[in-house]
């Protein structure tokens, strides 16, 4: 578009023009993420159980989405910070302004001991990325408690933990994670 | 046509600034509408919601709002980013079909975490508006003028100091035929529903006129009886004036008329008249949503309570 611009007569119509759009929002936490970050910062993963279903929700979102009922501090749980590999994509990271990362790396969702759901997008650290698997189990490394930032929305764990890495213990069976796979 | 009735409405009514998510907020209004139906939420055969993800900055809200609704096993359901009246609409559309007797609208907009006025910018034509930001309390204040020009207002008043938005959630439950009669004592059954645009660019309008408004007004049937009562989505006192020359209803004493919260006051509106005849306060009501800058586009649903 801006090439065809740059090659147009200058006497003529315009046909394009640049339209740059910024909007300011106030991010507000919701109590239920709040709680759950204070727990981050204290080194605690919580969850909420459904008092109808018994799923553990970690983060917890304030009700179930199946059962369509209320969760609240009643049914607030601690989840482990242990957990296994459901699934995992290796990034190769493409240099561009302010990309930090050099060497190829792996995200991965991570069941947790105690929960039924799980959480996205969480760093694989001391394995190589050949050895990752489903059914890999793996312990939180926890960040220094003064860089424990929660995500202000409540979502994953913000950069509490900074990575997760093996236990050695041997891996959990299909059965542990056959439904919580893509 | 398929008879439908409104038969149960419930709200948050205008929240100052809240603290939950958007799916937390929608999460009791919705219950509280399907428990007050006393229809198992099973039996929801359709589902539309209406909200607009700029307003408090989430991408894809609409999408965890499903959250609030119980949607698993998988639901059959569709979105408008539009006022929940036009997502009512598309229920009550869908309920036409004849094949599913029970639908669920709803709507939230939480409008407090951003500047409405540059957010509602965006609405506006990308060529001649849009970067001039003529924001949406501005353009009032043009109708206003025009309003007050036309001798149709005696006063203008200021457009642009108009108080905060608020944030806030809606519900109705709509139900078709014979199941409408057997879980409400008073159905609203909606009578005519109908909603028309004027055009996008306010420089062709004539802003002392609301020829959308008139033209639904008239295809939803308002001028075929008595309306006992008018629920009105009017943000400012010019456009309860438009509003009432354009339907006919320059002389109702019964009028209700505020625009707030955005995405849920014409839901609201339709949920409170709609309430009126479940009450028994009222035999034939009318329920409007506007949106767009300036009663852009108008939407009308008269309802009464006889079958
Ligand atoms: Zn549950």
């Amino acid at each position: 578009m801006a090439e065809d611009t740059a090659t147009e007569d200058p006497g003529a119509p315009v046909r394009f023009m640049p339209q740059l759009i910024g909007l300011d929002y106030t991010i507000k936490t919701n109590p239920v993420a709040a709680a759950f970050g204070a727990a981050l910062a204290d080194g605690r993963i919580t969850g909420h159980r459904c008092p109808s279903c018994q799923r553990v929700y970690a983060p917890p979102k304030g009700f179930c989405p199946i059962c369509v009922v209320p969760t609240g501090e009643a049914d607030l749980v601690e989840v482990a910070d242990r957990g296994l590999v459901t699934s995992w994509t290796v990034l190769t990271p493409i240099q561009y302004a302010g990309q930090k990362e050099r060497e190829d790396y792996a995200l991965a969702s991570i069941l947790l001991d105690g929960a039924d759901g799980t959480i996205g997008q969480q760093r694989l650290v001391d394995v190589p990325l050949d050895e990752i698997r489903m059914g890999l189990r793996v312990e939180a490394v926890w960040a220094p408690p003064d860089e424990r930032v929660a995500d202000d929305r409540g979502y994953g764990l913000g950069s509490a933990v900074s990575g997760w890495r093996p236990t050695g213990e041997p891996d959990a069976p299909p059965s542990a994670y056959q439904e919580h796979t893509l | 046509m398929r008879d439908v009735a409104i038969v149960s409405f419930a709200t948050t009514g205008p929240l100052p600034a809240v603290d939950d998510t958007e799916t937390q907020m929608l999460f009791p209004v919705i219950s509280e509408a399907i428990e007050r139906s006393g229809i198992p939420r099973a039996d929801i055969g359709f589902t539309c919601s209406g909200s607009a993800d700029y307003l408090a900055g989430t991408p894809f809200a609409f999408v965890g709002n499903l959250e609030a609704v119980g949607a698993w096993p998988p639901i059959s359901e569709s979105h408008v980013d539009m006022d929940g009246a036009w997502a009512m609409y598309e229920a009550w559309v869908r309920l036409q079909h004849g094949d599913v007797d029970v639908a669920l609208a709803f709507s939230s907009g939480i409008s407090s975490r951003s500047d409405l006025r540059e957010v509602l910018c965006l609405q506006n034509d990308p060529y001649y508006l849009m970067p001039l930001w003529a924001d949406h309390g501005s353009l009032a204040g043009l109708q206003a003028r025009a309003v007050a020009e036309a001798g149709l207002v005696d006063e203008v008043v200021d457009t642009v100091a108009a108080p905060p938005a608020s944030d806030g959630a809606a519900a109705v439950i709509m139900v078709a035929g014979d199941r409408a009669r057997e879980v409400c004592e008073r159905p609203a059954w909606i009578r005519g529903i109908e909603h028309r645009s004027d055009p996008h660019y306010i420089g062709v309008r004539d802003l002392a006129d609301v020829p959308s408004a008139q033209v639904a007004a008239a295809a939803a049937g308002v001028g075929g009886g008595p309306i006992d009562l008018a629920e009105l989505s009017a943000a400012h006192p010019h456009e309860e004036v438009l509003l009432r020359r354009a339907m006919g209803l320059a002389d109702l004493v019964e009028v209700n008329a505020g625009a707030d919260p955005l995405m849920v006051a014409g839901l609201a509106h339709i949920g409170a008249a709609a309430t009126a005849i479940h009450e028994g306060r009222a035999g034939r009501t009318l329920g409007h949503a506007a949106s767009g800058p300036c009663l852009q586009q108008n939407l009308v649903c008269v309802m009464e309570g006889t079958p």
